[in-house]
This record gives C-alpha cells, structure tokens and sequence, in this order.
C-alpha cells in the first residue's frame, strides 16, 4: 500500500514538473512563435506574387479576407468574409449555405488589429451579436498593383502520406495557376518531400481551370527538355533565356503530372490538393462576389 | 586514456548507436537519403540525448524504479516539445530545416536504452559525457550511411551533383538503406576481427 502511494506520488511529481515547465516555456515563446509564423507566410504569399524580399514595388496592395464559419443564436450557420471596404472600415459579408447573401455587418476597426487571427477574432467577438460564435476557417489574398487586379493567392490543405500538406496556390485574374508553395509538411525527407522542390510545384504553373479539372498524376518520367523550364538552378547553368523556359513550358502545358519517383501517393495528394484548393476557391469568389454587388458593398480590392 | 573520453570515443566507434547496438534503425533508414538529412537529425538527436541524460543523472534518486520507463519517456518528450518550442523564436530559418526531425525523436530507442543503461546509475558528468558520445556516434553513422546512399542513389554528396547521374534508385529506398548498414555494420566487424583477432561479439549491455 505504502509503495503504490510512493509510486503515484513519484510519477505526479515527474508529470507537474513536466508540465510546468512546458507551460512556462509555452507562454514565453508562443508569442514570439506566432509573430514568425505570420512574418514567414507574408513571405511566401510575396514570393508567390513574384515579388521577393525587399523587392515589393511601392503600388502593389495585398488585402487580406477572412473567411468564418458564423453560427447564429438559433444554430443557422452562415459563412462570413470580413472583407476591407473602399472607404474607411471593413464589413463582415454573410452569406449562407446555398450561396445567398443574408447581410452585412459593418466592423470599425484598424487594418493592424484584423492583420491576423487573434486579433480578427477579438474584434468580431465586438461587432457579433452575443451568443453568436465566429470560427476562423481562412485567409484569402487578394493582389491588386496599380489599381489593376495582380491576382490571388490562396490556402489550402490536402492529405499527404502521414500527415497534412498545407499549401497556398497563386492564381492570376484568369485563374491560372502562377505559383504553388508548401508551407507545412511532414512528408518523408528524400521521398515525398521532393514535392517541395521546383522541379515538381513548377509543373503546376500555367495550367488553366480546365486543364485541372482533367489534371492526373502519370507515372513516366520527366521529360529530359521538360526539367531545366522547371528549375531555376538547372536553368542557370544550362544558361537558358526566358523566352526559351516559356516556350519549353507552353510546349508541356497540356502535359499531366509527372510523379515524383518512389513518392506517388505525396505526387497525387499535392495534385489533388492544388486542383481542390482552386476550384474551391473559384466557387466561393463568384459567390463573394455576388453578394457584395447584392448587398452594395464597395469592397477595397 | 581519462574515463570521460573514453565514454565519448565508446559512443564513437565501439558501442555506435547504429552500427554496434543496431538501435534506432528505423529512423536511420527513414531519414539517411542524403548527407544533409543525416547530419540535421544527427544534431538534433545530440541535443535531446545529452539535455534527457543530464535530467535522469540528476534526478535519479526521485524516479521511483517501478515507473522508471514512463517517467523517461516524459522527460525525453519534454526535452523535445521544449527545443520544438524554442528553436522557431531563436531561429526560425535553422527551425525550418529540422522541424521534421526534431518531432520524430520521443520514439528513438537509443535515447532510451542509454537512459536505461547508463544515466540512471551514474552521476551527472560521465552521463554527460556518455550522451555526447552516443549522439556523435549516431550522427557519425546517418553521415556515413547518408554519404553513401546519396552518392549511389542520387549521384550527389551534401546536395552537390558528383556523379551528373543516377546509378541506383533502390539506395534511395528505405530497401536501399538496410542494404547499406548491413555493408557498413559487415565492414566494421571485419575490420575488428583484422585489427584484435578475435571475432566481435555483439555490444552493448543487452
């Protein structure tokens, strides 16, 4: 009996300790964490833009949308997009489930407070009924350089071979792909992690709508013309001209996916990631964009 | 030779993690497709097995004998949560290169079987000084194993292009690296039964 009490007064200590000092480390760097977290993904959507570090053009505008998942008082679900108004503000666009605009609340707040997810969920747990609950869902971009629309960039998540892909897609107006990065994976290093390197998210640049939605992953391998228009390194040292990787990629533009050799299933995860990351977006921007003309909004981008 | 170096060269060569007590092979299959991805888990397997060492050396009269198993697996998981959590603050750009690695260690066998083994009968310094040399030591074999996997699978060394082609795509495959520490593991022994005469017995404590 004595023995059974020292063994759970042992084991509990090691857990307290444990777990205190795991809080204590937590909250001194989980701040930190995130200010980096944001910084990083503020990078790659530039880098998706095609602009990179310290090369941002003074007339490009990147606005940020939040999409919710509002859920009224007498359990309606609604999705929500806090979207940045022409004039001063931004407004919290309702729409519901079939796609119809239900209403538009108006938010007073700085563009700093609504920078991240925090911050955007303090701000609608202010401007929200109460009893109603506000869940982030995600943020979309939306680039415009010099009044004219640049394009868009957008998240998304797919099932790798363990664990979640998380990506961003960078789309011109014509949603046509202009850029893929990997921005969380744990694929198996040498193997499906290859899905970050050039030469394969470079295979997804240019293809149309309809060519993703016909989009499959072949198991041949990757034309030997095909991988230097792919990556940049190689492109360097073979010392091709621009106008030459454009004119080898138009020529594959029509060309499936090549897979990745001995990583498939990570090859057809990104591929379908991507293809559901689009269309899904493509989706709710013509719903966004119908409601905001319904409900008069003058949105900033 | 004084007893901390010879715990650190025991880590080296004659009790190597991988080579000698066959431990954690898994991870060392998974991960040794290329020197770089070797060296980044071998770094981090450094850090984790030295601060888990320490942490039973010095506490080690608390832990109750019977619980001594789950309260290490705690102590190596809280070693990795908190390098997880501080490495993205202090360096975000070395964080995004290890990430992946530092989350796979909880489960590495080495780890535990030197707590086991060693930490949890011997004080603070030689526990010290015998998880720096089973860390090296398991570095030490992801790099060779690393080396040659990627040179024959992928014709490169540290991601610089050697060979300009691709001999074997099985090195690469996780078949590819049983063959390869079962060549090195071979080599090793004969060496050994060279070098002293006598036939190498299986090392370790086990």
């Amino acid at each position: 009996m004595k023995e059974i009490l020292k063994i759970t007064a042992s084991l509990t200590g090691v857990c307290v300790a444990a777990a205190l000092l795991l809080g204590a480390v937590f909250a001194k760097t989980e701040h930190a964490r995130k200010a980096s977290e944001e910084r990083i993904k503020q990078e790659t959507v530039q880098d998706l833009l095609g602009f990179g570090a310290g090369n941002i053009p003074a007339d490009l505008k990147i606005y940020k949308i939040h999409r919710y998942v509002v859920k009224e008082t007498d359990g309606k679900v609604l999705l929500g997009y806090v979207v940045p108004l022409k004039e001063k503000g931004f407004g919290l666009v309702e729409v519901d489930l079939s796609g119809k605009a239900v209403k538009t609340i108006p938010i007073q707040a700085e563009a700093a407070q609504l920078a991240d997810k925090s911050g955007t969920d303090a701000v609608l747990k202010q401007a929200l009924p109460k009893g109603t609950e506000a869940t982030y869902a995600e943020t979309l971009y939306v680039a415009d350089r010099g009044g004219k629309r640049l394009g868009y960039v957008v998240p998304g998540v797919t099932q790798g071979f363990k664990n979640f892909v998380r990506l961003m897609v960078s789309l011109n107006p014509e949603f046509v792909v202009t850029g893929v990065a990997i921005t969380e994976s744990e694929e198996d290093p040498g193997l499906g992690d290859k899905i970050k390197d050039d030469f394969f998210k470079n295979q997804f640049v240019g293809k149309t709508l309809d060519l993703l939605k016909e989009l499959k992953v072949v198991k041949e391998p990757l034309p030997g013309d095909y991988l230097p228009a792919l990556d940049p390194a190689v492109a360097k040292k073979d010392r091709l001209s621009p106008e030459k990787i454009s004119e080898i990629r138009a020529k594959h533009v029509k060309d499936d996916i090549y897979a990745i050799t001995g990583a498939t299933i990570s090859s057809r995860a990104l591929t379908t990631g991507v293809q559901e990351t689009v269309r899904k977006f493509v989706y709710r921007l013509g719903i966004l964009d119908a409601a905001l003309k319904q409900e008069n909004v003058a949105a900033a981008f | 030779m004084n007893r901390n170096l010879q715990l650190l060269w025991n880590g080296f060569l004659p009790e190597n993690p991988i080579f000698r007590l066959a431990l954690s092979l898994c991870p060392a299959v998974a991960v040794t497709t290329s020197v770089k991805n070797g060296l980044l888990l071998g770094i981090a397997v450094v850090f984790v097995q030295v601060f888990s060492s320490c942490t039973v050396a010095i506490f080690r009269s608390f832990i109750h004998p019977r619980i001594r198993i789950p309260a290490y697996v705690l102590i190596i998981a809280t070693w990795v949560s908190v390098i997880d959590m501080i490495l993205p603050v202090v360096s975000p750009e070395a964080y995004k290169q290890v990430a992946l690695f530092v989350k796979l260690i909880v489960v590495f066998a080495i780890i535990i079987s030197r707590l086991e083994l060693f930490a949890s009968k011997e004080p603070f310094v030689p526990s010290f000084y015998d998880g720096l040399g089973m860390g090296i030591g398991f570095t030490f074999g992801l790099v060779i194993t690393g080396a040659i996997r990627e040179l024959f699978g992928a014709g490169k060394l540290y991601g610089f292009d050697v060979l300009g082609f691709e001999p074997l795509l099985i090195m690469i495959l996780p078949t590819g690296g049983f063959f390869v520490i079962g060549f090195i593991m071979a080599t090793f022994n004969y060496l050994e039964f060279k070098i002293t005469g006598k036939i190498p017995k299986s090392g370790g404590a086990h």
